[in-house]
């Protein structure tokens, strides 16, 4: 039996739009309450069957809704949430632990107490997630006034899950390639290995050695490590259902860190040529004194590369969630207009939707390579020696020679 | 929009994630791969060129095969021809050292059987002279008796030579 947060937290769930509906539904609930009441002696045993049976009414209700709203299907598919969705249910979610530093301290609860509304209390706090505002779908903390504030959140999300997932799995790619060369010498592994072996044979060879030349094992490991995590990342959030789906690499916090370490290397291990490109640019003098013109846009630029890299990254691989979700609600907009059209929707929708995973495996591979590709491109532009270094080694060359 | 907001939670978490992840595979996992792909590469390349100079080595060598076969091909014409020469050489001296003992032998053979010649004609004219003298001393023996006799035959034999001179 369902206690009265749990209704609360259904009625919450359900549409502000479909308010007449569920009056509607209430009074159904009334009518059987009613009836049932009648057979039922106690009064508290009715209470719980009126709110049983509204419940499974409204969750009946709520199946059939034609009047649902795409994109908030769209967007809560494609963002992050506490707790992981699993297949054929809507209300019942893998639970994941919730992590925040509230206004007195640490709290770490299940994210099963907070589902669909419920407020739970945990110490002398009052948490819950907000329904609607400024932190809609986020765990916010209430405060005696009834005003809810954000408190540090490092929850294990879907998205962190999910991360955590992806690290596993690529060490798992990567690690074992090790311990077969270790036992096996030069022998070329096969299968699994083998192709995992050509695709970084690939990355390194043709990609990373192509363009940082002698500098290519100093960044490789960073590089490769970016390729690794954003395919297998963009892999498994094609699969639908756990450990699968969760929309990764098209989270722009995900690809905000990798563009930030991507930055942070090529300005850290940047040469002396590349501060002296930014800061004092060879061009005619008054592009850059006394107004700096040109480096202002060169530093300008500094800051546009991994905005690009972030961005880029993000909306591709959001965009072909996008459209796969967009082409599975295709069905339910159809089913409104009757069996026929739903039956030809559902049909196309399929075909439709198989070529744009079948598309999306290609632009899994495609973005990854894209990404390390720029990243590999900005770090070895940053590793340039200029001419006039080059001169100057040529010409302390002849000096050493005479001093010995 | 939610989606454009990087979430603070998921930042942090997968910086963590992300440096463990770079640390390990930095640390364990790339640096073998790379060095084995390096390796590899390494490997290939001097197979490559060790194959390549394996059959230059093979094209010179089988040069040098056919090289040595016609040399020898060329060489055993020459024997062949030498030795005909040869042969015809030792043909024709062994004729003329058989012609020269051959000569040699008629030469003796000749002297021999003049010597043969003049022994026998110096033996039959012994025997000649003996049978005449024994004939003349047998016919002076039975005919001295007789001066007539002796006489006729002295006168015969006078006329015998004088018919034969």
């Amino acid at each position: 039996m369902m206690a009265a947060p749990a209704l609360r937290a259904q009625e919450g769930a359900v549409n502000d739009k479909s308010g007449d509906l569920e009056q509607a539904i209430a009074d159904v609930a009334t009518v059987d309450a009613i009836t049932e009441g009648v057979e039922n002696p106690e009064d508290v045993a009715a209470t719980d069957t009126v709110a049983d049976v509204a419940e499974t009414k409204a969750e009946a209700e709520d199946k059939k809704d034609d009047d649902f709203n795409p994109k908030d299907i769209i967007f809560e598919h494609l963002g992050d949430g506490y707790g992981w969705e699993v297949p054929f249910n809507h209300h019942k979610r893998i639970p994941l632990p919730i992590i925040v530093w509230a206004s007195d301290g640490l709290h770490v609860f299940s994210s099963s107490r907070v589902e669909h509304g419920a407020v739970y209390r945990d110490g002398d706090i009052d948490f819950t997630i907000a329904q609607d505002g400024d932190y809609k779908g986020k765990l916010v903390e209430i405060k005696p006034d009834g005003s809810v504030s954000r408190p540090w959140d490092i929850s294990i999300t879907k998205n962190v899950l999910a991360v955590f997932i992806t690290v596993i799995l690529v060490l798992l790619c990567v690690l074992p390639l090790g311990s077969w060369y270790k036992s096996n010498g030069y022998v070329a592994p096969r299968g699994f290995k083998g192709a995992l072996e050509a695709l970084y044979e690939f990355i390194y060879v043709s990609l990373i050695k192509a363009t940082l030349k002698e500098q290519a094992r100093r960044f490789a490991p960073y590089l490769l490590t970016v390729f690794m995590f954003i395919f297998v990342a963009n892999l498994t959030g094609l699969v639908v259902v756990f450990p699968g789906g969760a929309n990764l690499t098209g989270n722009i916090a995900v690809t905000l860190v990798l563009a930030l370490i991507t930055f942070l290397i090529t300005n850290i291990f940047g040469t002396k040529h590349y501060w002296k490109e930014i800061l004092w640019p060879d061009v005619p003098l008054w592009l850059k004194f006394p107004l700096p013109i040109m480096p202002v846009i060169e530093i300008f630029g500094m800051f546009t590369k991994p905005a690009a890299l972030t961005v880029r990254l993000f909306a591709n691989m959001m965009g072909g969630h996008i459209i796969v979700i967009s082409l599975t609600l295709i069905i339910f907009i159809f089913a409104k207009m009757g069996v026929a059209a739903m039956s030809g929707a559902t049909v196309v929708s399929m075909i439709f939707q198989i070529f744009m995973l079948l598309i999306d495996v290609l632009v899994s591979f495609i973005q990854a390579y894209v990404f390390t590709m720029l990243s590999t491109i900005f770090i070895s532009l940053a590793q340039e020696h200029g001419h006039e270094e080059h001169k100057k080694a040529d010409e302390t060359q002849p000096q050493v020679t005479t001093t010995h | 929009m939610e989606l454009f907001k990087p979430d603070f939670g998921l930042v942090f978490w997968m910086f963590v994630a992300f440096a463990i992840l770079f640390l390990l595979l930095w640390r364990k996992g790339w640096p073998a791969i790379m060095k084995m792909i390096d390796g590899r590469a390494d490997l290939i390349d001097k197979g490559v060129e060790y194959a390549q100079q394996a059959k230059e080595q093979l094209d010179k060598a089988q040069e040098s095969a056919e090289q040595i076969i016609a040399d020898a091909r060329r060489s055993q014409a020459d024997i062949l021809r030498e030795a005909g020469v040869m042969k015809d050489q030792i043909v024709e001296q062994a004729r003329q050292e058989a012609r020269a003992a051959a000569q040699k032998e008629m030469e003796s053979a000749r002297v021999a059987i003049a010597q043969e010649r003049k022994e026998a004609e110096k033996q039959f004219r012994d025997q000649v002279s003996a049978f005449a003298l024994d004939i003349a001393s047998k016919v002076t023996r039975r005919e001295l008796a007789d001066d007539k006799a002796q006489t006729q035959l002295v006168n015969n034999l006078l006329d015998e030579i004088e018919k034969t001179n």
